[in-house]
């Protein structure tokens, strides 16, 4: 179950093009919920936030789009030994 | 539409000549206190920019300047300035309500802010608190609890975001000078949309004690204002180190204002490239009339400016979310729904990812100071196109269309990203205006602020004084 979702969450991402990611069209047949459905739930109930069943759409359209940002991220290599500023030093 | 104005009032007169002007007795504090309450009064209904009028405060405080200058004490360089704050800053006996719900329940404040308690020290009077957007988690200016900024140009338009309230009071001529505050460009898109000047400093550089947080490691304050010279006398009297903001740094105050008249003469100034090349009529419009101004011909490419501002934007839903999670858990259906999914969404971000963003952030701080070795002065568009209206959801961005309440900041969130000061010049397009940011190196607020006085002195960057 990990393993198919760390898989799904790398091939749905979208090519660098600005705009939001579309929906990923695999989804669960018997719930009808996809990754980042389930990924919604899941952690809303982890971190112990109640959903309005009306919120979860929003929601992973939101987190869809954090996902994309956070792609950016993670692909762009930094050696181990470079590290962040502790305090944030302009 | 505004009503019309008698041309001999002080709706648009700078802070600086208000305040030689209650320092020499042309009018006492107090009188231009009640004039600026009762301009509030008559426009604000249209404007919707203050959400608290602070008025026996001010008279109180404009009746003690009135009385320091009758027994021949200093007043201060801005001696009986009127000025607003965006309603994230403390002021004494007030909720700081952070354009939400739910802080209108906290306690009053026991004590201002720190920039305004500096403010007041050189003589400026608070008259009110400004709309903005919920937690400052905003690029339009909309709030669904005290409704949405008007913008003087076009009421049917945003003013843009978070600082939503700042910009339309300014522009709207309701005071000469207001704070805001500045994550991501809200200093910058409303100054932008509503064209006026705004001056967001280095990270570090103001104190942000008393305000209320939105991202701890982005967050900023600064001035909004219809002048350069204004933008500095405000910078001047806020700088200095404070032990209560933990990421203000200790550096000596250095005073810009008597070095605005340098101009741009001597600067390597460049024009940036690539993903801030403008993709709409107005955006090259107006970074060709300033780059023309100032006789640059060259452009410059910031590396890596689009993945910065994915940085930033997911350090900010990850630390937007962290600071609001308590509140998630137990107050979500008092949030703005659009606020609510962003900030629940925000809290599910992977932490490993949030830590790459930080250290991908120092590499571009390295990265962006081998650049200012080569140019002291770099610009770039403040925002992505003209206020859009009020609801609209989507904007043209080239060829995407692109969601307004994530995107205004596309051009400002590279750059706030490590903390570069920025100051946002207004070019009067018409039929509306759209800023152009000035960016200089780290603790040179003074570069900045000389080539928007030059631009200013020129003609090219003003802010239009909306048709009556």
């Amino acid at each position: 179950m990990r393993r198919k979702a760390i898989r799904t969450f790398k091939s749905s991402r979208t090519k660098r093009t600005g705009k939001s990611p579309s929906r990923p069209s695999a989804r669960s047949r018997s719930s009808g919920l996809d990754h980042i459905d389930m990924l919604v739930a899941t952690t809303a109930q982890a971190l112990g936030i109640s959903l309005d069943p009306s919120w979860r759409e929003a929601i992973a359209i939101n987190l869809r789009l954090i996902l994309h940002h956070a792609k950016l991220v993670d692909e762009f290599p930094l050696a181990d030994d470079f590290k962040p500023a502790p305090v944030f030093y302009a | 539409m505004l009503d019309a104005l008698a041309p001999d009032d002080r709706t648009w007169t700078k802070a600086s000549h208000l305040a030689a002007e209650v320092t020499a007795g042309g009018i006492s504090a107090l009188e231009l206190v009640e004039a600026t309450l009762v301009r509030i009064r008559a426009r604000d209904p249209l404007l919707n920019s203050f959400t608290a009028l602070t008025e026996e405060r001010a008279h109180n405080r404009a009746r003690a300047l009135d009385e320091a200058r009758a027994s021949g004490k200093p007043l201060g360089p801005l001696a009986g300035v009127p000025f607003a704050v965006k309603n994230l800053f403390d002021i004494a006996g007030l909720p700081t309500i952070a354009g939400s719900k739910i802080n209108r329940e906290k306690e009053p404040a026991p004590r201002d802010a720190a920039v305004i308690e500096r403010l007041e020290h050189a003589g400026a009077v608070l008259v009110g608190a400004l709309n903005m957007g919920e937690y400052a988690y905003d690029f339009t200016g909309e709030n669904i609890h005290d409704g949405p900024s008007h913008n003087p140009h076009d009421l049917k338009r945003m003013t843009g975001g978070s600082s939503g309230g700042c910009g339309g009071a300014v522009a709207g001529g309701l005071v000469p000078l207001a704070l805001g505050s500045d994550t991501n460009g809200s200093i910058r898109v409303p100054s932008s949309c509503c064209g006026i000047f705004g001056l967001k400093p280095t990270y570090g550089r103001l104190s942000r004690a008393r305000s209320f947080p939105f991202v701890a490691s982005l967050d900023h304050v600064g001035p909004m204002a219809r002048s350069v010279e204004d933008l500095a006398l405000a910078y001047d009297a806020m700088q200095g180190f404070d032990p209560d903001d933990p990421a203000c740094v200790n550096r000596a105050a250095q005073p810009v204002t008597p070095l605005l008249a340098r101009g741009a003469a001597g600067l390597r100034i460049a024009v940036a490239g690539g993903y801030f090349k403008g993709r709409s009529a107005e955006v090259v419009q107006a970074i060709d009339r300033v780059a023309v101004a100032l006789s640059v011909n060259r452009d410059i490419e910031i590396p890596q400016a689009e993945r910065a501002r994915s940085a930033a934007f997911l350090i900010t839903a990850s630390e937007g979310a962290s600071l609001h999670l308590d509140r998630l858990r137990h107050r979500a259906k008092d949030y703005d729904p659009a606020v609510r999914d962003r900030l629940i969404a925000g809290a599910m971000a992977p932490a490993s990812l949030v830590v790459k963003a930080h250290k991908f952030r120092r590499w571009y701080r390295d990265e962006m100071l081998k650049l200012f070795s080569d140019v002291d002065v770099i610009l770039a568009p403040a925002t992505p196109c003209t206020a859009p209206l009020i609801g609209q959801q989507t904007f043209k961005f080239g060829d995407q269309e692109l969601p307004v309440r994530a995107n205004l900041g596309i051009y400002t969130q590279p750059i706030s990203f490590i903390g570069l000061p920025v100051v946002a010049v207004p070019v009067p397009l018409s039929p509306l205006p759209l800023a152009i940011q000035i960016v200089a190196a780290p603790w040179r607020e003074d570069i900045a602020l000389r080539v928007a006085y030059a631009l200013e002195a020129n003609g090219v960057a003003t802010a239009p004084r909306p048709m009556m």
